[in-house]
Formats: structure tokens, C-alpha cells, sequence
């Protein structure tokens, strides 16, 4: 373990190219149901924010950034089954329930670490059963955002920043 | 590579109680958590080296550890270090999924590495950044 190893050398790789190349006949049906459930799933977050935002239930800053990231991995899940012959991928998103989810700033952030955890549930799934291996790194970084989103609203709900072991 | 992500938890529990030392308050009971967590990986990554009949490494004394750390001479230092730590840890994990080929071993990897992103996120916090900072988390080594 060396501090050679600088953060600055941390660069995110170029993800939307490798996920954008295409899988073998054979492996393309079984993951691009997966990359059209995980499509389902940001879509559900990215209106989940963008909501809350409209509503003042997340501090701008915080809202913006996870809109933000929502939104580039949309665009890595759209180019990866735009790759695969899917050109209007069929996901789609209902819209967020209004109610006590966004009642307080608070009560917004605990509704949405429910909602990135299921995420990361599902990318963990995919993960575990996806054919074509070059689909897990970048979609690997994906799930480490949304657990590093979970972080941030932990935070900025008042909680402790790691649930307990 | 099971057998090289084991050996890096080791060497992480250790060095995160390296780490430990040099802070205080929140933030050294986050990095005793961390340590914990990582000595946790380090078990259930050798339980699948087990369950393959191979014997998984062992960790090495502290002091052996303590001579690759860098030099942490305050609570600033010892964070940089645990960023550049736990980057390296996800971005070890993210790559050994593709080279993985049962279930139950990607399974676990994966999860590991969300654990893994999610202590980054708390060493970016506790160092007054924001704690998710890109869409696509992957350090790279």
C-alpha cells in the first residue's frame, strides 16, 4: 500500500465507451433485461431528485450533484442498450409519490436512501449473474456511486455515516 | 486474485488502525469501524478461497505493514492516505469481478466493494468534502 499511488491518478475511466460495446449474440438478451431494470431504477431516482428539488426537500447542493450523477448513468445504461439494437430503451419511470417523502428535508433524505439501496441491491444482483464481464467494471462504478450517495444522505439526514455492522 | 484481494484487506485493517491513531473524536471512531469492516472482508474473501480447497494468505505482523505506509504526521495526512487507501480497494475489487467466474464469489466481491466506496465516501466527509463526488467511482491503480 503506497501513497505513491496518488488520488490524483484517480480518473474515472471512460465508462460510457466500454459500455457501449457490444456483447456476444448470445449474452445480449439476459443483460439487457438487466441494463433496462437498472435503466428503470436511475430513471426512478433521477425524478425522485429532481422532485425534491422542485419541493426544497434536499439542499441545492446536494440535490444538484446526485441529479447530476443520476443523470450520467442514464446516459452510460442508454448508450450500452442503445449497443445491444435497443434504440428506445422500454424503461420507464412512474413518478415519485408525493406524500411524507418529501414532507421535510430530513424525511427526504431517509425515502431516498431506501431507493439508492434497492439501487444497489440491484446492480450487486446484476453484478453476480451479468455474461458479459466487461459490463461489471463500469457498471461496478456505478453501484459504488450510489453507495457513496447512501453516504451523503445518511449524512445529510443527521445519521450516523455507516450503518451498523 | 482472491488470494491478492485477502492479502490487501489484511494489510488495510492494518494500516486503518495505523490510521486511527492519528485522529480524533468522529472521525477516529469512523476509522476503528473501517478497520473492523476490513478485517471482516478479509474473512469472508478467505472463506472463498476455502471453499475453492486453497489456503488463503495470512496476515502479516503490524510492523511489516507499517514500513509501506506512508508518513502520517497529522490528522490531514492520515486522511489523504485513507482516500488513496480505499480508492485503491474499490478499484482492486471492481477489477477482480471480471475475472471471477462463480456466483457466490461475485456476489461477494461486489458487495465488498460498495462497503468499500462507501468508506471512501465517509473519509471524504470527514475531511470536509462532499461524500459522493463522481458518477462513476473507479480509481485507478
Amino acid at each position: 500500500v503506497s501513497r505513491d499511488l496518488s488520488r490524483r491518478a484517480a480518473l474515472a475511466l471512460p465508462v460510457g465507451v466500454i459500455l457501449a460495446r457490444p456483447a456476444s449474440a448470445a449474452a445480449q438478451a439476459s443483460d439487457v433485461d438487466q441494463l433496462e431494470r437498472l435503466l428503470a431504477l436511475e430513471q426512478r431516482l433521477q425524478s425522485l431528485y429532481e422532485t425534491a428539488l422542485a419541493r426544497d426537500a434536499v439542499e441545492p447542493g446536494l440535490g444538484e450533484t446526485l441529479l447530476a450523477h443520476e443523470r450520467e448513468h442514464i446516459r452510460g445504461l442508454e448508450m450500452a442498450l442503445r449497443a445491444r439494437g435497443r434504440r428506445s430503451p422500454r424503461a420507464t419511470v412512474p413518478p415519485p409519490q408525493v406524500g411524507t417523502a418529501f414532507a421535510s428535508r430530513p424525511a427526504f433524505a431517509r425515502f431516498a436512501i431506501d431507493v439508492e439501496t434497492e439501487t444497489v441491491g440491484a446492480y450487486q444482483e446484476a453484478l453476480t449473474t451479468l455474461r458479459n464481464t466487461r459490463l461489471l467494471l463500469p457498471l461496478g462504478s456505478i453501484m459504488a456511486s450510489g453507495a457513496q450517495h447512501v453516504v451523503a444522505l445518511r449524512q445529510a439526514a443527521g445519521d450516523e455515516l455507516l450503518a451498523p455492522g | 486474485m482472491l488470494g491478492s484481494l485477502a492479502a490487501f484487506e489484511h494489510a488495510a485493517a492494518v494500516a486503518w488502525g495505523a490510521i486511527a491513531e492519528r485522529l480524533r473524536g468522529e472521525a477516529r471512531g469512523y476509522a476503528r469501524v473501517i478497520q473492523a469492516r476490513e478485517e471482516r472482508h478479509a474473512e469472508r474473501i478467505s472463506a472463498l478461497i476455502r471453499d475453492l480447497g486453497g489456503e488463503p494468505p495470512r496476515g502479516r505482523p503490524p510492523e511489516e505493514y507499517a514500513q509501506g505506509f506512508p508518513l502520517m504526521r497529522d490528522e490531514d495526512e492520515a486522511l489523504r492516505f485513507a482516500a488513496d487507501l480505499e480508492e485503491q480497494l474499490v478499484r482492486a475489487h471492481l477489477d477482480a469481478l471480471q475475472t471471477l467466474p462463480q456466483e457466490e464469489q461475485r456476489r461477494a466481491v461486489s458487495e465488498i466493494a460498495a462497503e468499500e466506496a462507501e468508506d471512501l465516501a465517509v473519509v471524504y466527509a470527514v475531511s470536509g468534502e462532499p461524500a459522493a463526488q463522481h458518477p462513476f467511482v473507479t480509481g485507478t491503480l
